[in-house]
């Protein structure tokens, strides 16, 4: 068990590609800690280093109190899990475990301990006799992890284990995973572009872009209070809408307008959302007086229904249901409205239809404001 | 097979030598012995701790004379003779050396391994490759391909022997040692594989090798799918030309297919003069060494963002008339506008020729 510190690392590669850039992070023991982001990102490269697998061009990384820049990945106390694992197809799964600790001249008695105990805490034991073409997919992700716990590291860094998987497995073992952190009580780093991993496994999620660490916060922070417009695209499913819009002031009140004046192609209607009083933060939002933002609403705060449509009645708009999406306990609503697509995640029971122009509501108190050139947060 | 050829010598000089001679293999099994009885018995005798060094040698365990022998890198088998006097051990030397050349002769005539080793590597004639295929009765016809595995990083664990782990069936993958850091993997494939299922298994072993095995880093190079054992040697070559453009122009990847060079592929074919000439045509008076760092800098970044200003600007943290400045500063050195498409794809031809000038790879 170890704390991380990563001190402004860099990675430059030789091309001059600079593939991480000033990555600050503090680990706490036996923290979950996600690396999200989407391809390229750096977060892999990130993992990578941690590992040794990577030179660090500039930085420190400690794990405790030692200082590993240039400590060899083996005696590191790490173990890492990959998305393309392999498994010895002639040996057993015990074989398969224990491989690893052979190559290391660990003495018998003490592999079998560690293999059975790994086998325990995996809940292969009755497997351990099996070769890997008896396995399903779930049952060889779990000794590929063992591999890893045979090894009995201080810290699991784990880069996209589940994406070779189909969804239904990858749900299963997304709950395993994270029963497995709570038994090992280890440090985690798992790295993903899966944004359901990343909020529903981490205690603390880093959100990458380009190389540039964008936010490191809660899942629940992350989702409510995204600090600039990509973070809050990135989390949360379906998509955030992002609008353009222009702040407006009124006798000391704040409204974000949105909408065309075009009577060609639009109707030509401009739509005021009042803030409410929690949203009017001068300090905030003065600078952006008649200057164009970008504001944010996730699905889940567009109504449809009657009741919602009287609670919140400051964030009307009319709209085009383009396509409707039943899923069960919820309805998809992707409309357009003045050129512009808002999509709804609303009750089942929404009478809403394809072609149909229906009216629905913003939840003014759940606009996010962004700024257009540097698209950071003015509010949340 | 070994079994059958050193009990087939064994037998033929039991008579000459009166006393009870064997072969042990790594699982201390007696393999061959002039007393038949004797095959299938387990000796505890160990390979690497019997003495301690290596191939040559010779111990003496109760009433038997053992002498190890196999590859001049690692000791394969151990030969036993009756008797703790200097006489066994002579013959046990002499033995041993018996047994490991005909195993050596034999080896290289009937390996199959030898012989994939031998095609890849252009060491047997053309027209002896479908005689000797059909001698050993090799399936010639079927898809293979050449995965050629790079060990960047020095560490004690045999990179070979996890590869053979990986790829058991004898049969089907061959795995043939090229050099002190080069493996090659020859893999039965299915016909019309895709390349991103070929990526994906090089994958596999890049990680493989990466997770468990002391974080080994290693990189792979993948030549084309080929569908006849003549095709071998090209496939091979290809992988090589893969590692070594991707040595070039793909510093960050650890996976580099044949089939997916682009470019780089015409650039690593064309001959070092006409690369020179093409520098000295575009970079007039040696413009490009004036550009210094910040600057190459911008104009990755600029070609990274489809030649837009505006996110270009943007994603380097500048003005974007800091931006403009910075281009025009280039047009004047260089004479070449990159806003312009044409003028920006001779530069990253122009930039992507030196890169490789500068790399200098081996040509294949």
């Amino acid at each position: 068990m170890a704390s991380l510190s990563l001190r402004n690392i860099c990675k430059k590669y030789p091309g001059g590609v600079l593939a991480v850039q000033d990555f600050n992070l503090e680990i706490k023991d036996k923290e979950f800690i996600i690396l999200v982001g989407p391809s390229g990102c750096g977060k892999s490269t990130t993992l990578r280093m941690v590992a040794g697998l990577e030179e660090i061009s500039g930085g420190e990384l400690y794990i405790g109190d030692r200082l590993v820049n240039d400590v060899a990945p083996k005696d590191r106390d790490i173990a890492m899990v990959f998305q393309n694992y392999a498994l010895y197809p002639h040996m057993t799964v015990y074989d398969n475990m224990a491989f690893g600790l052979k190559l290391r001249k660990t003495p018998k008695e003490e592999i079998k301990r560690r293999v059975e105990e790994a086998a325990r805490i995996l809940d292969i034991e009755h497997l351990l006799q099996r070769k890997p073409a008896a396995l399903s997919g779930g049952q060889r992700q779990r000794v590929a992890l063992g591999r890893a716990i045979v090894r009995e590291p201080k810290v699991f860094l784990l880069d996209e284990p589940l994406s070779n998987l189909d969804a239904k497995l990858r749900a299963q073992m997304r709950t395993e995973i994270s029963k497995l952190h709570l038994r090992l009580g280890t440090t985690f780093i798992y790295v993903t572009h899966d944004q359901t991993e990343a909020m529903t496994m981490g205690t603390r999620i880093v959100v990458m872009k380009d190389g540039i660490v964008q936010q490191v916060d809660t899942p629940q922070h992350l989702y409510d209070l995204p600090c600039n417009s990509f973070v809050a695209g990135f989390i949360g499913s379906p998509q955030m809408n992002f609008l353009d819009a222009k702040v407006l002031e009124e006798d000391g009140t704040f409204f974000v307008e949105f909408g065309s004046e075009d009577t060609k192609t639009r109707s030509g209607v401009k739509y005021k959302i009042k803030l409410p009083a929690e949203k009017n933060k001068k300090d905030c939002l003065v600078p952006y007086i008649d200057q164009e933002v970008i504001i944010g609403i996730r699905p889940e705060h567009v109504h449809d229904e009657e009741e919602l449509l009287e609670k919140f009645p400051d964030g009307i708009v009319e709209a085009n249901v383009e396509v409707t999406e039943l899923m069960g306990a919820e309805k998809y609503l992707y409309t357009v409205c003045e050129g512009q697509n808002i999509n709804g995640r609303v009750a089942p029971t929404s009478t809403a239809h394809p072609g149909d122009v229906i009216k629905i509501t913003l939840e003014p108190g759940k606009i996010h404001i962004f700024d257009k050139k540097t698209e950071k947060t003015i509010t949340n | 097979m070994s079994n059958r050829l050193f009990q087939g010598v064994i037998h033929q000089i039991k008579d000459a030598i009166d006393r009870t001679v064997g072969v042990i293999d790594e699982n201390y099994t007696v393999i061959a012995c002039s007393d038949l009885g004797k095959i299938g018995e387990t000796h505890e005798v160990m390979f690497a701790g019997a003495g301690g060094n290596g191939v040559s040698d010779t111990f003496v365990r109760g009433q038997y004379t053992y002498k190890m022998f196999g590859t001049p890198q690692r000791a394969e088998y151990i030969l036993f003779v009756e008797g703790n006097d200097p006489q066994a051990a002579k013959y046990a030397a002499i033995l041993s050396i018996s047994l490991s050349n005909i195993k050596f002769y034999y080896d290289e005539k009937y390996d199959r391994g030898n012989f994939i080793k031998n095609v890849i590597l252009e060491n047997i004639l053309s027209n002896d490759i479908n005689l000797k295929a059909r001698e050993l009765r090799f399936n010639s016809d079927v898809a293979r391909t050449v995965f050629l595995i790079r060990v960047t990083s020095n560490n004690d664990v045999s990179v070979f022997d996890i590869i053979q782990n990986l790829f058991p069936d004898k049969n089907k993958d061959f795995i043939i040692n090229i050099s002190e850091t080069d493996i090659a993997l020859v893999k039965e494939t299915k016909p019309g594989i895709e390349s991103s299922d070929l990526e994906n298994l090089a994958g596999s072993i890049v990680d493989t090798l990466a997770s468990e095995f002391y974080y080994t880093h290693a990189v792979v190079g993948i030549g084309s799918t080929v569908e006849s054992l003549k095709e071998l040697a090209r496939s091979f070559k290809e992988a090589q030309v893969a590692l070594e453009v991707g040595k070039v122009f793909d510093t960050e990847k650890a996976i580099v297919s044949y089939d997916n060079l682009g470019i780089a592929r015409l650039i690593y074919h064309l001959p070092t003069t006409l690369c020179e000439s093409f520098l000295r045509e575009v970079f007039k008076r040696g413009s490009i060494e004036s550009l210094d760092q910040e600057t190459l800098f911008t104009i990755q970044k600029f070609f990274e963002n489809n030649l837009n200003v505006s996110e270009t600007s943007r994603k380097l943290f500048v003005h974007r008339n800091t931006l403009v400045y910075r281009l025009e500063k280039i047009k004047k050195i260089t004479g070449l506008d990159l806003r312009e498409f044409d003028h920006a794809i001779i530069f990253k031809i122009a930039l992507m020729v030196k890169k490789y000038l500068r790399a200098n790879p081996i040509k294949y």
